[in-house]
């Protein structure tokens, strides 16, 4: 069945031809717009919570070090972002079945196997950083982290096991759109909106000129706004919320969307931290700058600021948990969805609830290594990025896969084109941070 | 409960009006055929795809050794 949107009759004889749950509209544009909202919220969610933790950190960095030249960069990410998941999006509805096991049924068992481990440790190591994060925003908020990461981890457990997927997906499509809380905080710190607009559009580099601690933070913007988890993510999403090829221009419509949100945001935690340069304090983490700009924007924006580093590794943590274990599920042909309740799916439910539980267990070790944990999320990401996005490449090519959906040249010039870029910069990555001495004058970097 | 209209009858019937449309939630609906991808096995590629997976493997290879190396000399 392909057709979604049915004609029907006049009113009170849709019980006769509704064999299935629906809502009756009278109007084409009232249609459109129930349709796009149901369809609406693996987009939004894959795009939104690629502003985790690390995210807020490293937009926030690049602000406090070098205001608002930046923003263009940012700006430069909103077609890349789009583009990629967009591929996505065809791959899942074209498929129904997720990432992890494209490759592993397309490519093989080697590469199958390669890029599951190398998804599920990149992925744990991330999880750790999520919740230092909720640590560190907790203890600067006063409340006792013994109490609050477990307290975060308990609430993320039973956010899937409801056994609906409908349920998460409206609770985290709620906790998505707090993310607007980041324009106030602009609008309120904000420098004049004409340098905004001129940062933004106009291509510049700060004064100093391009150095390698430049382009190391250029290149932590780039890898923290392309994720490989939201590759895996976003297609298990569409899988499980089982998109259908009618459905196709609404998705597309909903992670556009979530590209322009997420990267207006981000564009926002880089003004936030600009406020903190222009008042002369030197940025350490967000927490630390949240409190800084607390001492001359009040308490209530200090929290606001804390409030909204916590949501955004809670947004990152389900998504990150939630694309470890469809993965894993896909690739050992487990029950994998969050339809399913509890017993019907132990292995899937409990891969996440081991994720989420253990992550947040090593952030309350005492002098756990989370500078070591934090550098392999940078290698490890750097790693896994160019092999996922080529793997993604070469399926949308694949006609006997995707038949109609498959690239069209002009896609291919422009994924290619992405893809040399990604490589050269997460090659650049990968080695500056596995081998500093490569560029001795670098002075470490920021988190992706 | 209301019995099933035919399909023919349930046609001509929608033909007439068209100011309905009913609108369902895809995890509300009828289980759409997709592509079996079991069946299609193992991807069928060019030399030259073949040679670039090759390269692409080596240089993973050489990347997770460079970051076994680091950590270990981190740890000591």
């Amino acid at each position: 069945m392909t057709n979604k949107t049915l004609m029907m009759p006049a009113a009170g004889v849709e019980a006769e031809v509704m064999p299935l749950r629906g809502r009756v509209v009278k109007s084409k544009w009232t249609r459109d717009l129930l349709t796009f909202l149901m369809v609406f919220g693996p987009g939004l969610i894959v795009m939104v919570a690629d502003n985790d933790a690390g995210a807020v950190s490293t937009y926030s960095q690049a602000g406090a070090q070098y205001g608002t030249h930046l923003l263009w960069i940012v700006l430069l990410l909103l077609p890349v972002c789009y583009f990629i998941q967009e591929m996505v999006v065809r791959l899942g509805i074209a498929t129904g079945k997720g990432h992890a096991a494209m490759i592993y049924q397309r490519f093989g068992k080697w590469w199958g196997l390669f890029s599951l481990v190398d998804l599920q440790l990149v992925n744990f190591l991330t999880l750790v950083t999520e919740f230092a994060a909720i640590n560190l925003a907790l203890s600067k908020m006063g409340v006792d982290p013994r109490y609050g990461v477990p307290l975060a981890a308990a609430g993320l457990i039973l956010l899937v096991l409801t056994g609906s997927y409908r349920r998460w997906e409206r609770i985290v499509v709620f906790l998505c759109l707090l993310d607007f809380a980041w324009f106030w905080i602009a609008f309120r710190l904000g420098p004049p909106l004409g340098q905004i607009v001129k940062h933004a559009l106009l291509p510049s580099m700060p004064a100093g000129g391009i150095t390698p601690e430049l382009m190391f933070l250029v290149i932590a913007i780039v890898g923290t706004t392309i994720a490989p988890w939201q590759l895996f993510f976003q297609q298990s999403c569409i899988a499980d919320k089982r998109l259908r090829f009618a459905d196709l221009k609404w998705a597309r419509l909903d992670t556009f969307l979530g590209a322009c949100i997420t990267v207006t945001a981000a564009v926002c935690m880089m003004i936030a931290g600009a406020a903190s340069l222009t008042h002369g304090f030197r940025f350490t983490d967000p927490a630390q700058m949240a409190a800084d700009i607390g001492t001359y924007a009040g308490p209530v924006m200090r929290n606001l600021i804390l409030l909204m580093m916590i949501n955004a590794a809670v947004l990152g943590t389900t998504a990150i948990s939630l694309s470890s274990a469809w993965a894993y599920g896909e690739v050992r042909g487990w029950p994998h969805s969050l339809q399913l309740p509890w017993r019907n799916a132990r292995g899937f439910y409990s891969l996440y609830l081991i994720c989420v539980a253990a992550a947040a267990g090593i952030v309350l070790i005492p002098r756990a290594p989370l500078q070591l944990i934090i550098l392999g999320v940078q290698v490890l990401a750097g790693v896994i990025l160019p092999s996922a996005i080529i793997f993604l490449q070469l399926l949308l090519n694949d006609k006997e896969l995707l038949g109609e959906y498959a690239n069209k040249p002009w896609n291919n010039w422009v994924n290619w084109t992405i893809i040399i870029v990604l490589f050269i910069l997460s090659l650049i990555l990968a080695a500056q941070v596995a081998a500093p001495n490569l560029f001795p004058s670098a002075a470490g970097g920021p988190t992706t | 409960m209301a019995t099933m209209a035919s399909p023919m009858d349930l046609e001509t019937r929608l033909e007439k009006r068209k100011d309905h449309f009913v609108v369902v939630h895809p995890l509300d609906d009828v289980f759409e055929t997709k592509v079996d991808t079991d069946a299609l096995g193992p991807m069928a590629m060019t030399r030259t795809v073949r040679l670039s997976l090759l390269s692409l493997r080596a240089y993973l290879i050489l990347m997770v050794l460079l970051v076994v190396y680091h950590v270990v000399m981190l740890a000591r």
